[in-house]
């Protein structure tokens, strides 16, 4: 059965293993997207832009109040308006309120794991308006009622069988596999929702301070649409994603696109600085850009800022051993999923004791690292966070004891000595103790031998054979 | 002094690992006996116990000091005094502890002391198989096997130590075997310490598609740097009725004739 | 609300204010990274403006768009004609309650960059539909039953294929976003090397902020519209333009 993202975590990590559908999908989709991302940094001098995009985003971070207020000041005399929001709530409740007061009745939205992030669409849908995801991908999980899984390829786990199934039910449209037929059917469906729909919602790739200018990333042509078919236009930028210029922006673009799917560029790339201006014949009445924090200063707080740092390309995602297992859902009820998610979503949540499980699903192997494009050291970030779980106290007491009898045992060579002769005996037991019965329901344990190496050694010498020892 | 001295055998300690030491002991054997092979004096520090790896790996950073200052009183003093040096390591995930995490466990206005000592260890604590091939020049090993060989590379030996020609070309020298390829050869055996049993149905996944691969490799012994990967591969083969076997690369490299093969 | 809100603003930049000011803090293993001074070239394209008209050409059709070059200026108005033609006899899915195939959804006339295209549009039948105001319904009714959109280009990229945009009067957005096909006239001379070079001639001239901020939404587009969200098979033409024609011509020759 899929995974149900509001289940404890042990539960979703056994679905996930489960679901061999999901399993084949993933394995296709991230082995794909990693090869042609590979494809695509071989034509560019990978390691150079790599510095340059990680010093882009770093030196935004370490001016980021000064850039938040340049950003503003560049919007309002762009004819914008701009909200700041601590929170998820305050947030939802300025956009709501912008929702009210234009009498909006229907809303499109282009792909954002920052709306995702704050329950948007409930708290819009709680007031009655109609709210449509356009992103074909977010729009298929929307009629399928599931959260996105993977933060570029929204419905990565799914097959085209299950999509074909979907969308016959919910648009009547006739049985076929062939994706294009199904895609035909998705505009033509989507097509009206943006005709006629009262305000457009997105996210934010890029903030650029310098000319108050918000830039969104698609390749289906909804974020040009969202951004201008409507009357009303509200962008939900994370403050973290601000920028000092425009070639910033074009240089991350270009570094996004290629790695997260392999492409030069993506299809569209629109900058919106402003409501349409006088002689326009399209464009939005009103532009709104709401600022959200919602535990990004407090990451910046707490040590945290390498993460910061992340574009949202999904390399990190499509490279890990472990999201390749177990998918995005199985992550929890977050947005944010794989490597990076593993970081920010303990670190955004209001519990954090929430995702404690998260930065423990990781064998940390490095790869993320390897192939971020702003070098974000996430192996680091997690021991980070693993060792703040620790301090907190929320790790099984057990645990705690268990590593404290063997720091103690280590710093005495002759009781640490005896440890092999415990293990010994417990893989000998016909009933293993904890943890060695969780190794042996799938591995055979080693043999354990009767003398360790230093032991014999020390005998060795003891009986004047070998060679001078320390 | 002589004329014509006898050049100087390099001196290195062995810090042989806690798993090496409890569960493999030949593989201790091993490197010993490769080392002394190929021309270093090899000490073997009594007193020796574990690098802390296992506790700061989960978050207990006191625990990972305390046994991390273990580790300085044993070693830092052999090489302060020239007794030795070198430090060797069969494992990667050992020196990557000491070479790139002692410095996050110990800050340098918190604990002076034990960062300057940990200092002193970086750039002269080596991984086996990089130590005989950057440091000895070994090209040519004395050992046999008769079969297909591949390799796996562990992730820290990898991607925190960039190690991975070393221990391919001494492979390649071992006589009689041939080497295959392994697909995903770079990709997480799914290991990564308590995480195989914290987490151990996500670690078994991982480590049985390293199975799959090792299967269709057509490969009679995969030889790998660690220990700890090893065991768990292992494990795993044994119960999926592989029949082939990780090896730890010392004892791959010292199947001579004339010694027993581990 | 309104006060809060100033709270939110304050809160938010005081505590900002207060983490940059320790580098350190914020990212625990700290390094010094240097911004670059010259903005680095990500792709790179050479030589004269036929070679880039090429090179641009190549890679838009790599991503599956299309092109012409035109040698001489006069045939220019009879290929775009060719091209509407070509593409009524095609049955695919039109949107709009009344498709209407011959109909294009464009830039003023007087916008493009080749003037007298309209006269010859109109003798072929062709119906040229500019839109005054696209909130106003009836005008997004007509706008959306177009099935080819019609614009001229702000700029070009020859390393990645990429025309940008500007709104203006008589430059509306949906004319490249609307239609099922979009025929865009490009000038070889306005076919730059790359995005890099581009913003570079517009930062030195002084005119690059004032270029985006006053078109309200500069947008760059690379081919047609794609998605990969169906087991990474790739569709064109999700929600706009199925087909990107590009119509290339030395405007500066005789």
């Amino acid at each position: 059965m899929p995974v149900e993202v509001g289940a404890p975590y042990r539960r979703r990590l056994r679905q996930a293993l489960d679901d061999e559908a999901q399993r084949t999908a993933l394995d296709r989709a991230t082995a794909r997207l990693s090869a042609q991302r590979a494809q695509a940094l071989a034509a560019v001098d990978n390691p150079r832009l790599r510095q340059n995009a990680r010093a882009i985003r770093q030196s935004a971070i370490q001016d980021l109040p000064k850039l938040l207020e340049q950003l503003e000041a560049n919007l309002l005399t762009n004819g914008c308006q701009v909200h700041w929001a601590r929170d998820a709530d305050e947030a939802t409740r300025i956009v709501c309120g912008i929702a009210e007061k234009s009498r909006t009745r229907r809303v499109v939205k282009s792909k954002s794991m920052v709306t995702e992030e704050i329950g948007l669409n409930h708290a819009l849908e709680a007031l009655g308006i109609d709210v449509v995801e356009t992103d074909l991908g977010e729009y298929i999980i929307q009629l399928a009622g599931e959260p996105p899984s993977h933060i570029i390829a929204p419905v990565i786990h799914k097959r085209v069988e299950d999509i074909s199934e979907l969308l016959q039910r919910e648009l009547g449209m006739p049985p076929t596999d062939d994706p294009a037929v199904m895609c035909a059917a998705a505009r033509k469906r989507l097509r009206q929702e943006f005709l006629n729909a009262d305000m457009g919602i997105s996210g934010c790739n890029f903030a650029i301070a310098e000319t108050g200018t918000i830039c969104i990333i698609t390749n289906e042509g909804n974020g040009r649409m969202v951004t201008s078919m409507p009357r009303v236009y509200v962008a939900v930028a994370g403050i973290e994603k601000v920028v000092h210029s425009v070639e910033d922006a074009a240089l991350l673009w270009q570094a996004a696109s290629r790695n997260a799917t392999g492409q030069n560029v993506s299809v569209y790339f629109s900058m919106s600085s402003g409501p349409r201006r006088h002689g326009h014949a399209d464009g939005p009445d009103e532009m709104h850009v709401v600022l959200l924090d919602n535990g990004r200063t407090r990451m910046l707080e707490r040590g945290y800022g390498d993460a910061t740092l992340c574009i949202r390309c999904g390399a990190c995602i499509n490279a890990c051993p472990v999201y390749r297992e177990i998918g995005g859902h199985a992550y929890g009820r977050t947005p944010y999923n794989g490597p990076i998610g593993a970081v920010i979503t303990p670190l955004l949540a209001d519990e954090p004791a929430s995702h404690k499980e998260l930065p423990f699903a990781s064998s940390l192997c490095g790869v993320c690292r390897d192939v971020c494009p702003v070098k974000i050291d996430l192996p680091r970030l997690l021991l980070d966070l693993r060792s703040d779980i620790v301090e907190s106290g929320a790790t099984p007491r057990s645990e705690r004891l268990a590593m404290k009898a063997f720091a103690r045992s280590a710093e005495a060579p002759a009781r640490f000595r005896r440890l092999r002769g415990l293990a010994r005996l417990a893989s000998r037991l016909p009933v293993r103790p904890p943890p060695l019965n969780r190794w042996a329901r799938t591995r055979a344990l080693p043999p354990v031998p009767r003398s360790g190496f230093l032991e014999s050694r020390k005998r060795r010498d003891r009986d004047g054979r070998g060679e001078p020892r320390g | 002094m002589s004329e014509t001295s006898e050049p100087v055998r390099p001196r290195v300690a062995l810090f042989v690992t806690c798993m090496v030491d409890a569960l493999y002991p030949g593989v201790g054997n091993a490197a010993v006996e490769l080392l002394e092979h190929h021309g270093a004096t090899v000490l073997i520090p009594e007193h020796q116990t574990c690098c802390g790896q296992p506790a700061f790996n989960n978050g207990y950073r006191d625990e990972a000091r305390r046994m991390a200052r273990h580790f300085l009183d044993v070693f830092t003093p052999l090489i302060e005094n020239g007794e030795v040096d070198a430090i060797v390591v069969p494992s990667g995930s050992c020196v990557a502890m000491v070479t790139r995490f002692y410095e996050i466990l110990f800050d340098e206005t918190k604990h002076p002391h034990d960062r300057r000592r940990a200092a002193s260890l970086e750039s002269v604590t080596f991984e086996l198989t990089q130590y005989l091939v950057d440091v000895l020049g070994v090209t040519t090993v004395d050992s046999r096997f008769p079969g297909h060989l591949t390799y796996h590379a562990c992730c820290h030996l990898l991607r925190e130590l960039g190690i991975d020609a070393q221990p391919r070309s001494l492979l390649a020298a071992v006589e009689g075997s041939e080497i295959v390829d392994l697909a995903g050869a770079d990709e997480c055996c799914g290991f990564g310490g308590l995480f195989a049993v914290k987490n151990s149905e996500l670690s078994t996944a991982m480590g049985r598609r390293k199975v799959r691969n090792i299967r269709e490799s057509g490969a009679d012994a995969v030889a790998v740097n660690d220990v700890s990967c090893m065991t768990h591969m292992n494990g795993l083969l044994e119960r999926e009725r592989c029949s082939c076997r990780a090896v730890h690369i010392a004892e791959l490299l010292n199947a001579g004739g004339d010694r027993d093969a581990g | 609300m309104a006060s809060s809100m100033a709270d939110a603003r304050t809160e938010i930049l005081d505590r900002l204010r207060r983490v940059v000011d320790e580098p350190g803090r914020m990212f625990r293993s700290y390094e010094e990274v240097r911004r670059p001074e010259v903005p680095m070239h990500v792709t790179l394209a050479e030589g004269d403006s036929l070679a880039l008209a090429k090179r641009f050409a190549s890679e838009l059709e790599a991503v599956k768009g299309s092109y012409e070059i035109v040698d001489d200026l006069s045939d220019v108005p009879a290929r775009v004609i060719e091209q509407i033609r070509s593409w009524e006899s095609e049955s695919d899915a039109m949107d709009g309650k009344d498709p209407r195939p011959l109909q294009v959804l464009g830039w003023d006339p007087g916008k493009l960059p080749l003037p007298g295209i309209r006269k010859p549009l109109a003798e072929a039948g062709i119906e040229w539909v500019v839109p005054d105001d696209l909130l106003d319904d009836e005008d997004r009714q007509r706008a959306a039953a177009a099935a080819t959109g019609l614009t001229g280009v702000e700029a070009a990229f020859a390393s990645t294929g990429t025309i940008v945009l500007a709104p203006a009067e008589g430059k509306s957005r949906a004319a490249s976003l609307l239609p099922y096909r979009h025929i865009v006239l490009v000038p070889i001379a306005a076919i730059h090397p790359t995005i890099e070079s581009w913003l570079a001639s517009l930062r030195s001239s002084g005119q690059l902020a004032d270029l985006v901020r006053d078109s309200a939404q500069l947008a760059f587009i690379t081919g047609p519209s794609k998605s990969a969200d169906i087991e990474l098979n790739l569709t064109l033409g999700v929600h706009g333009p199925k087909q990107v024609h590009a119509v290339l011509f030395d405007s500066q020759r005789p």
